[in-house]
């Protein structure tokens, strides 16, 4: 027995940049079946309805990362995300091209800028020519080892996360979920060389932009988590440095802090990561604040129970080694 | 019922009038507070940054010294609400609880991950429910548009923090309608605040702040409400800042969740400590129909 059909609406954003005044919305209303993916859709609309409908796609199977799109404004790849659910949570489907990438023409983005972060990591292995590969053994890893890498080998380059990514949008300088994602991965890897120098080089190039919000972690297809790597990587830049930027001060700054009274000393936080001058910057905001909330000079209480915390921050940092 | 309470740091601090909402809401919702002045601060993000296993470490101090007590925990922040439930997802990390559990048993510290972590939000919608609330209803918010904004923590990664959705969720808009609000959809009520990085880059996360201010705004709204006091921050506390970076008059008054929900239960500004924002909420109180005040 065929599968029901359903009517679904796609809103569509269509547009061509020169050529159009402004971007438009033109709908397709088909009968498709709910578990109808997004991708075989638009194709259909094209193949049926109207073939100046411009779109990148490729293996229809979640391999080839070519047809990341926003779907309902969420960044996903159009090939494995289902009309049904769309449809019953927002009442019709709206397809737009993925964002912090400038439109070439309706759904086709030009991946330059995304690409162009990829390469300033500089994504290939750099072996130590005093240590040479043996012969044969170019790939020869541990498991332990391998595991690592964590999910990151996975990434399949859609760029849905760097759609999906707010510091992306608000700041040039960050250089993207994907390209830090893909650092981690050759920071770890064993048998790269240059560990430390990648390291110390994207400290002041943006990790610290990275706003911990996790919308790249649920955007990508591959579930390369590209959040929790970049957290990864913030704990080994301040292991190999130490607070060489405002970002890791901070993140020194609020330990040490929370270790004072086992509570936040909002004013003396200010001061570990900002300096006095820093401070005197803030004054004008400072003093806005004060005057509705004057708590923030107040010193907080001790926790009961602070030598617990201090036993613990005795055992656990620096973090002991973990067992190889 | 019976919670442990978490305020968090900065509801014990500039945001003092989330914890005197809080309490309001609570007390008038039937929710017993139990107070533990042993809790310490759940590092934010930031700890967790610099140190993860110490993050997790003080964290499980503070879930344990809830589960000794035979209590759930009541958040009133995203961030803490985060902190606290990851915390606990690591630790059925067999690896990971091990090296915790050195730390934490020589200190007579035992943490069996019995206890549960309950943001304001959830105790609100699923405990108390809904209907309950709404039962409670004095004076209906009738005609207030109000911009949900969630918090990044309370939702993602959603299947660490067992959240109802990571970019899609209702229950605040679902509180909103219990309480005669009108909320409000637009994209940015599961973005970022800007927050974290109001340290490391105060122009860009003043530029975010301002971005989904102003998308909340283009679609209508009176007033946003969180259920972080960090969003608030950024969001009220910093908005001038967030106006000059997206070149707008903004002027949008900013809720802590439990604000919302008292002034429909009948609070006065004072009992939930209106004055203490520094955007005025005056203009998003008088949306509330007059038919409907009391």
């Amino acid at each position: 027995m065929a599968a029901e059909t359903i009517s679904a609406s796609f809103d569509i954003y269509r547009y061509r940049p020169g050529k159009d005044a402004s971007p438009r919305y033109q709908r397709y209303t088909l009968d498709l079946t709910p578990h109808t993916p997004v991708l075989t859709a638009l194709l259909k609309i094209r193949a049926e309805v109207d073939p100046t409908l411009s779109l990148r796609y490729s293996c229809r199977s979640a391999i080839c990362g070519s047809c990341a799109m926003q779907i309902n404004s969420k960044s996903r790849l159009a090939c494995e995300t289902h009309i049904g659910p769309e449809i019953e949570r927002h009442g019709r489907i709206v397809v737009e091209p993925m964002r912090n990438q400038p439109v070439l023409r309706d759904l086709v983005v030009d991946q330059a800028p995304f690409w162009r972060e990829y390469d300033k990591i500089e994504p290939h292995l750099k072996l130590d020519p005093r240590h040479p590969m043996p012969e044969g053994k170019a790939t020869a890893m541990t498991p332990a080892q391998v595991d690592r890498f964590k999910e990151t080998p996975r990434c399949i380059a859609c760029a849905a996360c760097y759609s999906a990514c707010p510091a992306v949008e608000a700041d040039a300088e960050f250089p993207g979920p994907m390209a830090l994602a893909k650092l981690y991965r050759f920071v770890v890897d064993p048998r790269d060389r240059a560990t430390q120098d990648r390291l110390v080089r994207i400290q002041p190039n943006g990790l610290w932009l990275c706003l911990r919000c996790h919308l790249c972690t649920e955007a990508c297809p591959k579930d390369v988590r590209p959040s929790e790597r970049i957290r990864d990587l913030k704990e080994m830049a301040i292991a190999a440095q130490g607070g060489t930027e405002t970002g890791s001060r901070h993140a020194i700054g609020f330990k040490e802090n929370l270790k004072g009274a086992g509570q936040l000393n909002e004013m003396q936080l200010v001061r570990a990561t900002s300096g006095l001058t820093g401070m005197l910057g803030q004054v004008g905001q400072g003093i806005r604040v004060w005057r509705k909330k004057p708590e923030i000079l107040k010193r907080p209480r001790k926790i009961e129970g602070l030598d617990e915390l201090e036993k613990i921050y005795a055992a656990l940092d620096p973090p002991p080694k973990e067992e190889p | 019922m019976k919670l442990a309470y978490y305020p968090g740091c900065v509801a014990q601090e500039s945001g003092k009038e989330l914890d005197m909402a809080t309490r309001w809401v609570c007390r008038n919702l039937g929710i017993e507070l139990v107070e533990f002045p042993n809790f310490s601060c759940c590092g934010s993000g930031f700890v967790d940054e610099a140190n993860e296993v110490l993050n997790i470490a003080i964290n499980v101090r503070n879930l344990a010294i809830a589960e000794r007590a035979g209590l759930d925990m009541l958040t009133i922040c995203s961030t803490c609400q985060g902190m606290l439930t990851l915390a606990k997802v690591r630790m059925t990390d067999p690896k990971v609880k091990a090296r915790v559990e050195a730390a934490l048993k020589p200190l007579g510290i035992e943490y069996r991950g019995t206890v549960q972590v309950k943001h304001l939000l959830r105790v609100l919608t699923e405990d108390i429910g809904i209907a309950a609330v709404k039962a409670k209803v004095r004076r209906p918010l009738h005609g207030m548009k109000v911009g949900a904004f969630y918090g990044c923590h309370l939702l993602r990664p959603a299947d660490e923090m067992q959240s109802e959705s990571a970019e899609e969720p209702h229950a605040f808009e679902d509180l909103l309608s219990a309480v005669g609000a009108t909320p409000v959809d637009y994209r940015g009520r599961v973005m970022c605040c800007g927050f974290p990085i109001q340290f490391v880059k105060p122009s860009t996360a003043s530029a975010i702040a301002g971005r989904q201010i102003l998308d909340a705004k283009a679609h209508g709204a009176d007033a946003m409400a969180t259920p972080c006091p960090l969003c608030h921050l950024s969001l009220d506390a910093y908005q001038n800042k967030a106006a000059k970076e997206v070149h707008a008059v903004l002027d949008m008054p900013i809720f802590h969740l439990p604000q919302v929900v008292g002034l429909a239960l009948g609070a006065s500004p004072e009992e939930l400590g209106l004055s203490r924002h520094l955007v005025p909420t005056d203009p998003a109180l008088e949306k509330v129909r007059p038919a409907a005040r009391a």
